[in-house]
């Protein structure tokens, strides 16, 4: 799977957890990094380009800071330009039927807050609207949106957690099952290089693999098990 | 918690006391789903026991 990650951000440098974000894409997994106001300076979008780029991937993320209840200008002046009529909808405009949609985007507040009774009133789901008509109108699947709140107030392991969902977000398929986290996470514990971890750390993560795909052929029978008692 | 589980689960703390903080991400995240993986072994024996205890299978 091939995922591009469209970021809008209008001073990247300055913002962390955008920086945490973009230190921690996974390498060789078929990740794209495509920051718009990076890529276009002047704000003059090159259509035929991002054309392309979305048509070679399948999973099409916008990474942005929440700024008044949406995205930064420069993402909704993308959406104008680039989701034309015969490309993304409209006769003949289903080049993105099919992908998946998924949005990464940080917040100041707290997350209880986004809630009836909160002090922003209304839940993320609801806000988030326009983007899952776009996904909708254009044949994408809607991802649920994966929301960071309040980076700057993360303690190292909470930053830890955010890392995994993170990259699990961007390169696992769309299964929130324990199963698939279990492949993904022996996917990359095949890919610590024993060379950096040392002979005794290698031999442990070996093992713990080994135990992990153990554990599942034991749950696996138990279900069985369990379903022809009833 | 099964006997292996607990012992791998140590052995992966030693490793996150010298590992980096992405490899300490890892290893938190393995710890979790191993921990979760003993947590429905143990409910689904426990399941199984008890539907095979059940009176109401006793007259089959």
């Amino acid at each position: 799977m091939k995922t591009l990650v469209i970021i809008s951000h209008p001073s990247i440098l300055e913002s962390s957890s955008q920086q945490f974000l973009l230190s921690v894409i996974p390498e060789n997994e078929g990740v794209t990094v495509h920051h718009l106001e990076e890529v276009y300076p002047d704000g003059k979008i090159d259509v035929d380009k991002e054309h392309r780029l979305l048509e070679e991937h399948d999973r099409i993320i916008f990474q942005f800071p929440f700024y008044w209840y949406s995205s930064p200008a420069f993402l909704k002046h993308w959406q104008d330009e680039v989701l034309t009529d015969g490309f993304a909808h409209g006769k003949q405009g289903d080049k993105l039927a099919g992908k998946e949609f998924g949005l990464v985007f940080m917040i100041g507040v707290h997350e209880r807050e986004y809630q009836a009774g909160g002090r922003e009133l209304y839940s993320i789901s609801e806000l988030m609207k326009p983007f899952q008509a776009m996904a909708h109108k254009t044949g994408m699947v809607y991802l649920a949106p994966f929301t960071v709140f309040q980076f700057a107030y993360m303690t190292d392991e909470e930053k830890m957690e955010l890392l995994i969902n993170y990259q699990q977000y961007l390169t696992n398929s769309n299964d929130d099952s324990l199963e698939a986290k279990e492949a993904w996470i022996i996917k990359q514990l095949q890919k610590m290089d024993p060379e950096d971890i040392g002979q005794e750390a290698d031999n442990i993560i070996q093992h713990t693999i080994e135990l992990i795909e153990e554990n599942r052929m034991s749950i696996n029978e138990l279900k069985v098990v369990i379903d022809q008692m009833y | 918690m099964e006997e292996k589980n607990e012992w791998i689960l140590q052995q992966l703390d030693e490793l996150y006391h010298k590992a980096d903080f992405y490899d300490k991400a890892l290893i938190k995240a393995t710890k979790e789903i191993i921990i979760e993986q003993d947590k429905r072994m143990f409910q689904m024996e426990g399941e199984l026991d008890g539907t095979l205890w059940s009176p109401k299978n006793w007259y089959d």
